[in-house]
């Protein structure tokens, strides 16, 4: 019953948090400076041109009616309709005019529903990757607090925490694929193509997860019960592994819902770096293209998994550790 | 009279304290050598930023196409004692170029965590201390702000309005501001059900006189302390903005940008990419060096209270 309630206030809270970043978008997007309709005509069309193909596509209505046509389709489950992708899958450039007003444009739920696995996919293993670097340096750092396992765990976050991500693809890059040429790097044609993007990103999970991980776990096994346990003389081994690092876990799980952000952030540069065919780099193309229908789309559905992630992740929290308030 | 003496000596430790709190923080994190290692570092940086351009006859931006592509000392056989870290594509010297870069960078990352602990704090502060409806309305727009990664909102903003230090600056503060905003209104929170704000409002004290006097110098310093951290990180984004030539424009070097031209020659002349990524990830490890030592004096002081 306090679940239930607990996931209809939070949904609630949700929309209310996806919608406010939808009308942030949507109002920036058409208050910055740089016409998507220049963009579609090209550059030699006269302005009366120009003005026309607006009107038809409604983008010189006052802001609010454009959002609440917007918004009507939005309840359907449509998301409009790309200005620049025809459904073939060709990018039309500026010069060649495709009538953005037809319905021979790409539906921007497709081209985001394309593209959402593989993005999932990279943030799966990159995660992955961070919390198999993270788990062992981060323990032992927590238990060993004055040896050398913390310092190590100290230095390895400063350094990682310091490396420029697009950096270290340009470098891995250049050792992994190029030189040595273990690793596939650009495009996608198969499940390899992930590895060497995955690892740069996890580089910049892991120090979070570590920094974390070593402070909790250190505050646990100071903790009385921890003691208690050793008085009860159950085993090391079972004291931090199902005791103290399952409620060490609870600010873990914690830091994944506030990290996503960076996290996503980080792919989208990789991506874009790797050629990566996911959302980040639909990202790229579409600001520069000014495809407003598509970063809206990729807006809304960002914010809408944040939302989500935080919700599953208290939840996590709630089952892991009851005195958790939900 | 001993009971007098004691309460006349009772509130002249307090003000005591207070300050020594933060210059605890700061002597803790002195004693560890993660904090020297890193503050020499960065001073060093800085000095060597600040001075060798001046000094030089060098330009940063000058192009001399002869002395293109010269590697590093000692590597190689065309190495020259004037380009100590060799030169780019262009022939424009590799170590000016880096420290002019490094110059934005720092000046970009400290003003953005300046104007991001000000706004974020100020909002925090105040919408901790008000309460009620500014509470809810200032932590929803936090909450929408929080779940539009940054790099979206800066690359629809820049990729539009030609990129200038102050629009970069404006851009980063934006994203950046609505986490302490969050951190500021708990501490708020919990400040405002404190004995000594209550007994401030009996004495009749307004709002902006309790906020800005008495509760933001308690507020304040121990988040200051972490937002070192932060300037790393928007360093970081400056570099990520650059190499998506959304940062500081060409000729003025800056770290993402030399680091994206360079991409081209990456077999031939490893050095033109290697090297701004070495001072960068230098300059930011001494930082995070500095700013992880006094987050966890912090914690290790405000968990000992």
């Amino acid at each position: 019953m306090l679940i239930l309630e607990f996931l209809v206030k939070r949904i609630a809270q949700g929309l209310l948090i996806v919608f406010i970043t939808s009308l942030l978008i949507f109002t920036l997007l058409r208050v910055v400076p740089g016409d998507p309709v220049r963009l579609i005509v090209g550059g030699m069309a006269p302005p009366d041109v120009v003005e026309k193909v607006a009107n038809k596509m409604g983008l010189r209505d006052p802001i609010i009616v454009q959002y609440g046509r917007y918004m009507r389709g939005l309840l359907q489950a449509d998301l409009g309709q790309s200005y620049l992708r025809p459904r073939s899958g060709m990018i039309a450039t500026g010069g060649q005019y495709v009538d953005p007003t037809k319905s021979d444009m790409a539906p921007v739920t497709d081209l985001i529903l394309e593209r959402l696995p593989f993005t999932l996919q990279l943030g799966g293993m990159a995660l992955l990757f961070a919390l198999l670097i993270s788990f062992p340096i981060g323990v032992a750092g927590g238990l060993h607090q004055h040896g050398w396992q913390n310092a190590l765990a100290f230095a390895v976050q400063s350094l990682f925490v310091s490396i420029p991500n697009f950096w270290l693809a340009i470098v891995l890059i250049l050792f992994l694929s190029v030189k040595l040429k273990l690793l596939p790097a650009l495009g996608y044609q198969g499940f390899s193509y992930v590895l060497l993007p995955a690892i740069v990103l996890s580089v910049e999970i892991a120090p979070f997860i570590i920094r974390t991980l070593t402070t909790s776990l250190g505050e646990v096994m100071q903790s009385t019960f921890i003691d208690e346990a050793r008085v009860r003389g159950l085993s090391r081994r079972r004291i931090v592994y199902s005791h103290a690092l399952r409620n060490a876990a609870v600010p873990l799980v914690n830091l994944l819902g506030i990290q996503l952000s960076t996290l996503i952030g980080g792919v989208l540069v990789i991506e874009y770096i790797f050629d990566y065919p996911g959302l980040g780099n639909l990202t790229v193309v579409s600001v520069v293209g000014r495809d407003f229908p598509v970063i809206q789309g990729i807006a809304i559905t960002t914010s809408a998994v944040f939302v989500f992630i935080n919700i599953i992740v208290d939840l996590v929290a709630y089952m892991i550790d009851p005195r958790v308030e939900l | 009279m001993t009971a007098t003496t004691v309460i006349a000596a009772q509130p002249e430790q307090a003000p005591s304290r207070i300050r020594s709190v933060n210059r605890r923080i700061l002597l803790g994190a002195w004693r560890m050598p993660s904090f020297r290692i890193g503050l020499f570092i960065f001073l060093g940086l800085l000095l060597l930023s600040a001075i060798y351009p001046e000094l030089s006859s060098i330009s940063a931006t000058k192009m001399i196409v002869k002395d293109k592509f010269l590697p590093p000392l000692w590597l190689g056989d065309k190495w020259a004692w004037e380009h100590p870290l060799g030169t780019d594509q262009l022939g424009r010297d590799m170590l000016m170029r880096s420290l002019i870069g490094l110059r934005y960078s720092l000046l970009v990352g400290i003003v953005t965590v300046l104007l991001i602990f000000i706004i974020g704090c100020g909002l925090g502060l105040f919408a901790g201390f008000k309460g009620k409806w500014w509470d809810t309305i200032i932590m929803r727009i936090t909450d929408a702000q929080l779940s539009i990664p940054m790099i979206i909102l800066a690359i629809t903003i820049l990729g539009v309005s030609r990129p200038t230090v102050p629009t970069i600056v404006i851009v980063l503060a934006l994203s950046g501001w609505p986490l302490y905003a969050r951190v500021a209104r708990s501490a708020a929170v919990a400040e405002r059900g404190k004995e000594y704000v209550r007994g401030l409002r009996v004495l009749g004290a307004g709002d902006w006189r309790i906020l800005l006097l008495f509760a933001a110098p308690n507020i304040l310093p121990p988040i200051a302390f972490v937002a070192v951290l932060d300037v790393a990180r928007m360093m970081i984004f400056e570099a990520i903005l650059g190499f998506l030539g959304l940062g500081i424009q060409p000729p003025t070097p800056s770290f993402g940008s030399m680091i994206a031209d360079s991409r081209k020659y990456l077999i031939n002349a490893w050095w033109i990419a290697t090297i701004p990524g070495i001072f960068l990830a230098v300059a930011l490890t001494s930082i995070n060096l500095v700013g992880s030592a006094l987050e966890k004096s912090r914690n290790r002081i405000y968990g000992g209270l």
